[in-house]
């Protein structure tokens, strides 16, 4: 069957080794980073109706194959990493080909859940506002540019 | 001296045998019910009764004292239930029930009843439907007897009638099975693994339809034929307060096929003398059918709930 | 033309019916535009539309952006209002009739009385469609709202089989628009009270179906557990697909055995039988998914666009490509196709 051949074909999975040493790495430095990433891309894209109603709601976000875990919250108009402990909103886990096919708007999140590439757990309502608010906004990644 | 609730006995929903259908009728011929709705709404695959028996069994309860309303079928496919429908509304011995909105056409400018698969939610809607000539309105039943109170005030009736004179009375599903959905697809033939039109009438065989169960034993939702029920059965006798207050001067009791004849007769009791609803409550709920007695519809709140009266 | 070269003449090309896409989102929109939609459909950010979900949809800004971006490619935009006006403030349905009419829409799509009643005597120049909520089901359906509220198209809902849709379209004088692909209503659309009963909101009543405010999932040893309002719908293994709790296509014991005892998470696909749809004389063709992402959309319509002009062209020889299958294939609800009601067997 021939469908549309992707720039981002299946990573290879990363030596168990590697692995082990990026999950016992605490969850800030990679939380930090991600905000700060945030920051800069997502923010001057983000609709202030949207930014007011995601707003106060840690969230996880796990790469499966990276074994990373960062948690996020957008507070006073920026992105933070959150605390380890305290109450989670959101749980979105899959493997980065996946994310990266998303934030390139070349996948569809319900298509990726309904085959479990991607995994949402907690408030579904709240996950639906952070996927239709993405889906909006459009891809947030446009690199590596490949053009033919 | 309160005003009365007249009863209004439902079309039976599902397919009976002739003469369990006929046995059924005697009782109701002699009960306190004021309306009796005739006719096959579910399904135009049923054949034990034909539209003349349909016309004679009337004309019997006409003769003791009933009014009688002919309910047109709520989804029409094919050029022959769109016959049936016409047939219904050429006839002028009886008032229909319309059914969808190809019976609209057909009664406009005739005094006839609004079916509560006709979509009216707001006021307007209904100003719209009773400039047809609508004289009664069987409410939605997902609808809350406050947004029932807000289309059709006590106070201020909507007016309707072909002259536009007649106060629109409002009826409100009162008892029975849920009337949840319609679809093209029969939920009975597919479980039995049959085609809808080699469904051998399996739906005979359930004379309350077939409860469907969640994953939890817990009894959910009934299928009979086309059309998708609640398990629960929708309960008001603790409502004629909250009902009267909203102005509705007509109960609907969904036809069951035991004890119906208790059912009309603690309605009327209740709501129309002097019985204790908490007593009643509790006699209908020991002859319910599995999934219990919920209003939850009544009071803006998912069907499925059970409120306090 | 001399009668000998007729016998051996291709048959003329077929009208090409309207191609109508979702947008639930101004990038959808876009998308959908360039990807060859005829039309888009869109609604406003409230309960006054069928896809009423968190972060959907469009404000006045962006609707007006949407609009310009269709007109100055020489498309439609369609506006659906197609839930019913509570009864509580019947007034923001009206108001979101006159926001269409002076946003310049090419059409309004309804399905509550009071509204059409509203914009025809308020707003007569607005074109109106009536929607599949509706529940219009036979022609003399359609020519009530036709002679009453002056429709002009109706979409049909996916209940009937294709003879009857023809029957439909022979005796109507509106025009007919049909589901092409989608999620599959099993139930009568505009009468379904399902998911009210569960959940205590519907899409007559506030625009959603199974809302994602009532689901919720859990984790256990033995797999995921889905729950509308406390009602268990699914329940899957650790590595089994998994599908959006809809109270139909769950799965529920009926005499101890378990399965999808309403319907199972398929996608209605009509491809097979657009020749048939378009001999017919069917207007346009709908694509359901305004909750669908960005990718989706663009997906879908360029299957659609490429069918559709496929088959104008030379409908005898029309043939699903198997790329298209596979394009859909990707997309779909639960993976799998149905021609649902079209199809007699499915019923």
């Amino acid at each position: 069957m021939t469908t549309a051949s992707s720039p981002f074909p299946a990573l290879p999975p990363l030596p168990a080794a590697v692995r082990g040493f990026i999950a016992r790495l605490p969850i800030r430095p990679p939380s930090a980073l991600l905000a700060a990433a945030l920051n800069r891309i997502l923010l001057p894209q983000l609709p202030a109706d949207a930014a007011a109603e995601l707003a106060g709601h840690a969230v996880d976000i796990e790469v499966r194959d990276l074994g990373v875990r960062c948690r996020l919250i957008l507070r006073d108009g920026r992105f933070h990493s959150a605390p380890d402990q305290g109450p989670v909103t959101l749980r979105i886990a899959a493997d980065t080909a996946s994310y990266l096919r998303l934030l390139r708007g070349e996948d569809d999140a319900d298509r990726l859940f309904f085959e479990r590439a991607l995994v949402m757990e907690g408030d579904t309502e709240y996950g639906l506002m952070l996927k239709n608010t993405l889906d909006a906004i459009g891809p947030l990644l446009r690199w590596p540019i490949l053009r033919s | 001296m309160k005003e009365r609730i007249a009863l209004t006995v439902g079309p039976v929903l599902y397919y009976w045998p002739r003469r369990a259908l006929l046995d059924f009728y005697a009782a109701v011929a002699e009960s306190a019910a004021d309306t009796v709705v005739l006719g096959e709404v579910v399904c135009s695959r049923r054949h034990e009764m034909r539209p003349d028996d349909w016309l004679a069994l009337a004309r019997d309860l006409a003769a003791c004292g009933k009014e009688v309303v002919l309910a047109s079928q709520a989804l029409l496919e094919s050029e022959s239930d769109l016959r049936g429908m016409r047939r219904l509304a050429q006839q002028d011995e009886f008032m229909v029930e319309a059914g969808d909105a190809s019976a609209l056409r057909a009664l406009a400018g005739r005094p006839f009843v609004l079916g509560p698969h006709i979509n009216v939610y707001s006021q307007p809607a209904l100003q719209e439907h009773a400039r047809l000539g609508a004289v009664r309105w069987v409410a939605p039943v997902e609808l809350g007897l406050d947004a029932l109170a807000l289309i059709n005030p006590p106070d201020a009736r909507v007016a309707g009638g072909p002259q536009g004179t007649t106060p629109v009375a409002t009826e409100v599903f009162a008892f029975g099975r849920l009337p949840l959905a319609f679809s093209a697809r029969c939920f009975t033939a597919r479980h039995f693994h049959l085609n809808k039109d080699e469904c051998a009438f399996r739906c005979i065989e359930h004379p309350d339809g077939l409860r469907l169960d969640t994953g939890e034993g817990e009894p959910f939702l009934a299928l009979n034929g086309i059309q998708t029920q609640s398990a629960a059965q929708h309960c008001l006798i603790g409502d004629a307060p909250a009902l009267r207050a909203a102005g509705i001067s007509r109960a609907r009791l969904s036809p069951v096929s035991q004890h119906f004849g208790d059912v009309i007769d603690l309605f009327e009791r209740v709501f129309n003398g002097d019985a204790d609803a908490r007593t009643a409550a509790a006699s209908l709920h020991a002859l319910s059918l599995p999934g219990g007695l919920v209003n939850g519809f009544a009071h803006r709140r998912a069907g499925l709930e059970r409120m306090p009266a | 033309m001399p009668a000998s070269s007729q016998a051996t003449a291709t048959p003329p090309p077929l009208r090409k019916p309207q191609l109508v896409c979702p947008a639930g989102s101004l990038r959808a929109l876009t998308l959908a535009i360039d990807a060859g939609a005829d039309a888009v459909y869109m609604g406003l950010k409230d309960a006054t539309n069928a896809r009423n979900f968190a972060g959907l949809n469009f404000d006045l800004a962006q609707a007006r952006d949407g609009i310009a971006y269709a007109h100055a490619r020489g498309r439609h935009a369609l506006m659906a209002l197609n839930t019913f006006a509570d009864a509580r403030d019947p007034a923001r349905w009206y108001r979101a009739v006159d926001a269409a009419a002076e946003l310049g829409v090419d059409a309004l799509i309804c399905a509550d009385t009071a509204v059409l009643a509203y914009a025809r005597d308020h707003q007569p120049q607005l074109r109106l469609h009536l929607s599949v909520q509706a529940s219009a089901t036979t022609w003399e359906a359609i020519e009530f709202y036709r002679e009453r509220y002056g429709i002009r198209r109706a979409v049909l809902p996916r209940v009937l089989t294709l003879p009857q849709v023809d029957q439909v379209c022979r005796h109507s004088g509106a025009e007919i628009e049909v589901f092409g692909f989608g999620s599959l209503c099993v139930m009568v659309e505009g009468r379904c009270a399902l998911s009210s009963y569960a959940t205590g909101q519907s899409p007559n009543t506030a625009g959603v179906c199974s809302p994602p405010s009532a689901v919720r999932w859990e984790d256990s040893a033995a797999g995921v557990q889905a729950r509308l309002n406390g009602v268990l719908i699914d329940s899957y293994a650790p590595d089994e697909p998994r599908g959006y709790p809809t109270l139909c296509k769950g799965r529920f014991d009926i005499d101890g055995s378990r399965d999808y005892a309403l319907e199972e998470p398929t996608s209605l696909n009509t491809l097979s039988v657009l020749p048939q749809l378009m001999e017919m004389g069917i207007s346009a063709i709908k694509i359901e998914g305004r909750q669908r992402s960005p990718a989706y959309v663009e997906q879908v319509t360029r299957v659609w666009r490429a069918a559709i002009d496929s088959c104008a062209a030379q409908p005898a020889r029309f043939g699903v490509q198997p790329q298209w299958v596979a394009a859909l294939g990707r997309w779909a609800e639960g993976q799998q196709h149905t021609l649902g009601a079209y199809n007699r067997p499915w019923r």
